[in-house]
C-alpha cells in the first residue's frame, strides 16, 4: 500500500472532515479520542497484521509517526 | 448423568442512564459516535445502598416463580463485589432465598469469563452426581468501583444481576468447555486499591489516562487498548479451539454469543473468525457492559425467538486477563 493511499484510509476511517497529510497531528484534532485509536488499530491491524499497544498509542503524533510506528517496510 | 439449562431470568436496577443523561454529566463530550461505535445507549446504577446480592436476590426470586427453591442444591456465585469480604455472599444468599440448609454453595471472582465458568462447574458437578439443581448466579455492581469522572468507565459498564438454573437432563446440553488464563495481564483491568496488597488510600490522587478520563488507585483501572489488543490477539484463535474439541466447524453453529463488550469490537472479532452476521450477537444497547451477566442476558434474549434446537456457542473474556468458552444446546425459550 502506498502512504497516499493509508492517508486517504485512516482519513474514511476516522471520519476526519479536515484535509490530511503525513504531517497533520492526529492526537489534535477534533474527532481524535480512545475510539479513533480502537478505529485506528482495527484497521492497521486487518491491513497490516500489526496491533497498535497502549504505548504506540502515547507515542501517536502526526499521520507520518502512525505509519512509523507500522514501519516503513510495510509500505510501497 | 447430562446437565442442561432449564431457566434464565436477569435484573436491571431502576436507575437507568441513558447516553443524553450522561451528556449532562459530561457536557464537552459527545456521545454520538461512542452510541454508534461502542453500541449502548443505556447503563443501570444501582443506589448508593442498593448491592448486587440486592440485585441477585430479585433475579433469583423471578427464577422461583415457576421453579421450586426447594430443588436447588448448589449455588455457584459468581461476583467481584461481594456483599463482604468475608462471608461467603453465596452463604448470604442462602438464607436470603430460603434455600434447604443441605446445599453447597460458594462465590467464585471472576468477571467477564464467569458465566461460562459457572456452566462448567455445574455440567461437573451433574455430571459428577454432587447436585441435581445447580444455580448460577452473577451479580456485579461496577459502578461502585468507577470514579465518577471516568467517562470512559462510566459509559461502558453497568449493573446487573442474572439467575440460571442448569439442571440434570437424560440429554446432554451443555457440551466440552476450554479455558485461558494469563496473569501477566492482571492490570489491565484493576481495582488497585482495597485488597491485601494495597489498602484503601483515602489521599490517593486523581490521575488521568486517555481523553480527558479520572480515576485513581481507590477506582476501576481499564488499559482499554491493551484488553482490545488481548481480545483480539486470543479470542478467534481460542473460539476455533471451542469448535475443534466439540467437533464443530462454523457451519454446524446457529448462534454465537460472545461477552457483550464493545459492539465495534465484537464485529472485528467476527470478521476475523469469518462468522456471518445473523449467527453472531451483537447487542448491548440496553444494559451496556454488565460484565459476567451479559451473556445470559444476550441468552436468555436471544432464545425468546427459538422455535427448534439451537448450537450456540458461548464464549466469555476479560478481567484477570482470563477466557473460557464452550457449546449449549438449547430447545425452549430460557
Amino acid at each position: 500500500m502506498k502512504k497516499i493511499e493509508f492517508i486517504q484510509a485512516i482519513k474514511n476511517e476516522l471520519e476526519i472532515e479536515s484535509d490530511l497529510t503525513e504531517t497533520t497531528n492526529l492526537s489534535e484534532l477534533e474527532e481524535w479520542d480512545s475510539l479513533s485509536w480502537m478505529v485506528l488499530n482495527a484497521y492497521v491491524s486487518n491491513t497490516f497484521e500489526v496491533s497498535l499497544t497502549a504505548e504506540d498509542y502515547k507515542r501517536i503524533t502526526t499521520v507520518e509517526s502512525v505509519v512509523e510506528i507500522i514501519g516503513y517496510e510495510k509500505f510501497d | 448423568m447430562s446437565a442442561r439449562i432449564t431457566k434464565i431470568e436477569y435484573v436491571y436496577p431502576e436507575k437507568k442512564i441513558s447516553n443524553d443523561d450522561l451528556k449532562t454529566m459530561f457536557p464537552d463530550y459527545d456521545f454520538r459516535n461512542f452510541e454508534k461505535k461502542v453500541g449502548i445507549i443505556n447503563r443501570y446504577w444501582v443506589e448508593e445502598k442498593e448491592t448486587a446480592l440486592d440485585l441477585a436476590v430479585k433475579a433469583c426470586e423471578k427464577l422461583f416463580a415457576d421453579i421450586d427453591r426447594d430443588s436447588i442444591d448448589f449455588i455457584l456465585y459468581c461476583t467481584q463485589s461481594p456483599e463482604y469480604y468475608l462471608p461467603t455472599t453465596a452463604c448470604i444468599l442462602q438464607n436470603r432465598l430460603g434455600l434447604l440448609k443441605n446445599i453447597g454453595a460458594f462465590d467464585f471472582n471472576l468477571g467477564c469469563s464467569g458465566y461460562t465458568y459457572g456452566l462448567s462447574i455445574a455440567k461437573s458437578l451433574i455430571s459428577a452426581n454432587q447436585a441435581k439443581n445447580v444455580l448460577i448466579v452473577t451479580a456485579e455492581t461496577y459502578s461502585k468501583y468507577i470514579h465518577p469522572l471516568d467517562r470512559t468507565n462510566r459509559a461502558i459498564f453497568g449493573d446487573a444481576a442474572t439467575a440460571t438454573l442448569v439442571s440434570y437432563s437424560n440429554d446432554e446440553h451443555l457440551g466440552n468447555f476450554l479455558f485461558g488464563t494469563d496473569g501477566s495481564g492482571y492490570d489491565k483491568l484493576i481495582v488497585k486499591n482495597g485488597g491485601s496488597k494495597h489498602k484503601y488510600d483515602p489521599e490517593a490522587s486523581d490521575k488521568i489516562y486517555g481523553t480527558n478520563n479520572i480515576y485513581s488507585e481507590n477506582h476501576l483501572y481499564m488499559n482499554g487498548p491493551e484488553v482490545f489488543n488481548f481480545t483480539n490477539d486470543v479470542i478467534p484463535n481460542f473460539t476455533r479451539d471451542v469448535l475443534k474439541d466439540n467437533g464443530l466447524g462454523i457451519v454446524d453453529v446457529d448462534q454465537f454469543i460472545f461477552h457483550q463488550a464493545n459492539s465495534f469490537m465484537l464485529d472485528f472479532m467476527r470478521k476475523k473468525i469469518g462468522i456471518p452476521k445473523l449467527n453472531f450477537y451483537n447487542n448491548l444497547s440496553d444494559g451496556g457492559n454488565t460484565v459476567s451477566s451479559t451473556i445470559p442476558i444476550a441468552l436468555k434474549n436471544y432464545s425468546q425467538c427459538l422455535d427448534n434446537i439451537q448450537t450456540v456457542v458461548l464464549v466469555g473474556f476479560g478481567v484477570g486477563l482470563s477466557w473460557s468458552g464452550g457449546v449449549i444446546n438449547i430447545n425452549h425459550k430460557l
